[in-house]
């Protein structure tokens, strides 16, 4: 998926030193990302960091995103996601440490652009299919099938409203679910 | 990005929240301390300064092969940002802007680099870079309170400030480009309100360019279109004494990037993609000669 215009534009403003765009980016995509660092970490300052971090890595590091690859808000909430994962991680094993001798470690090699390891990708597919068939279907034409909002609601036979509802229904039970099964 | 991916990062952000202060002025100051932004200048000079900005972006990714591997003219990186440094410097002189580096001996731009790159070769490739970047801003600074229509002069070169720093701008961009080729990492191009000003720029060399080549456009108009994002139209006569455009002979439409990039010295001439009407001999002769002062 390549990326809008708008992100096209930021980052070419970026990267031209353009300050003004970087504010620009942290007002539209900040809550996002820190709503992801928060839903990770379950803290708040940490969130906070995280988030203030992930910007400035774009500011430093411009070039390192690539609006053919993606969009930013993806490109941007992958880098949130390692770093919160990094800190419940790090935590983890202070914690287990601080109790005696680890029975088990997780991987700690991942793929530079890797998100989610193999077993985590496949429980969001099980979260998916726990769905109820109304919202399971959305998700599954919007994401799996690459439909717009618009073909999803053709295809269901209900409005585009409804469509976009459902879907946004269903990334949140899907959130929930998935945050239940980490505890 | 993998679907799954996509859906559970989507599913990550459907709570946005807010932090308890805004983050805001502190990532801004923090981002002034991690990159320094492109230097305050005046507006016409700001394409300069945005390709002097981009340029840094890509010099801060560079690691020790990178700085010693050749781009272009047989010079590493470090020469090569030494080189842009020189060419700076002298511009700077010529406007009473703080000249940096080494002494200022030689005023023509081969020279004057042989000067500045054998300083530079002392010293690590991060202090060329900041040199480069140093003297690049105090030229950006000094431009702020001036008029665009100041005289200014480079190797031999008689014209105005504004359009000097528009041809540093093109040069630092060109091999801002060079070396991300290089290096492999993909350069977005600059924004269109600092393509367009270039691209005026090249436009109104061309009778110069020609010229400069045994060739006389008088009497000879040109209807140039440029496409593509800071793009436009100019109706130019091609003598270089003529202020008003005739009925043009030829109409060339081609895209602003590659344009400049021809100006720059950057692509075969012979090969340039372009659409002509009219006098097809014209064109070629105005094609051909377009990187005639492209130098190094």
């Amino acid at each position: 998926m390549e990326a809008p215009y708008d992100d096209r534009l930021l980052h070419q403003r970026v990267v031209g030193g353009d300050e003004a765009a970087l504010g620009e980016v942290y007002d539209r995509l900040s809550s996002l990302i820190f709503g992801l660092s928060l839903r990770v970490t379950r803290d708040r300052v940490i969130a906070e960091d995280i988030t203030q971090e992930v910007f400035l890595v774009f500011w430093e590091r411009p070039l390192a995103y690539d609006p053919d690859r993606g969009t930013l808000r993806a490109w941007l909430a992958t880098i949130a996601h390692r770093r919160a994962v990094d800190h419940v991680r790090a935590e983890e094993r202070r914690r287990v440490s601080a109790l005696g001798p680890r029975l088990f470690e997780r991987e700690p090699a991942r793929l530079e652009d890797t998100v989610l390891a193999a077993d985590e990708a496949e429980r969001v597919r099980q979260a998916v299919t726990s769905l109820p068939d109304g919202l399971r279907e959305a998700v599954e034409l919007a994401y799996f099938g690459g439909r717009t909002y618009r073909q999803v609601g053709e295809e269901l036979g209900v409005p585009e409203g409804t469509a976009k509802s459902r879907i946004r229904l269903a990334l949140r039970r899907l959130a929930d679910a998935l945050a239940e099964e980490e505890v | 990005m993998d679907p799954v991916e996509r859906l559970y990062l989507d599913a990550m952000m459907e709570d946005p929240a807010v932090p308890a202060h805004s983050l805001r002025p502190q990532l801004l100051a923090g981002a002034r301390a991690r990159r320094r932004p492109a230097a305050p200048t005046a507006v016409w000079a700001q394409p300069y300064a945005g390709r002097v900005a981009a340029m840094d972006a890509l010099l801060a990714s560079a690691v020790d092969d990178d700085w010693s591997r050749i781009i272009v003219e047989g010079w590493t990186l470090q020469e090569l940002v030494a080189h842009l440094a020189a060419k700076d410097g002298l511009l700077a002189a010529s406007v009473g802007a703080p000249v940096l580096g080494p002494p200022l001996g030689a005023t023509d731009s081969m020279s004057r680099t042989r000067d500045v790159q054998a300083y530079e070769r002392g010293r690590s490739p991060e202090q060329t870079r900041r040199d480069w970047r140093a003297q690049a801003d105090a030229l950006c600074r000094h431009l702020a309170d001036l008029d665009p229509a100041t005289p200014a002069s480079l190797d031999g070169m008689d014209s105005v400030i504004g359009d000097h720093i528009l041809a540093r701008g093109l040069e630092t961009w060109v091999h801002s480009s060079d070396a991300a080729a290089t290096a492999q990492v993909r350069l977005p191009d600059p924004i269109a309100e600092h393509i367009r000003p270039t691209a005026d720029l090249c436009a109104r060399l061309l009778p110069w360019t020609m010229l400069f080549s045994g060739l006389d456009g008088a009497g000879r108009t040109l209807h140039l279109r440029l496409t593509g994002a800071g793009g436009g139209e100019w109706t130019l006569p091609l003598g270089v004494e003529e202020t008003t455009p005739g009925t043009p002979d030829v109409h060339i439409t081609a895209d602003v990037v590659t344009f400049c990039f021809l100006l720059g010295g950057r692509g075969d001439p012979a090969a340039f993609p372009a659409d002509v009407t009219g006098d097809a001999d014209l064109a070629r002769d105005i094609l051909t000669t377009a990187p005639a002062f492209s130098g190094p």
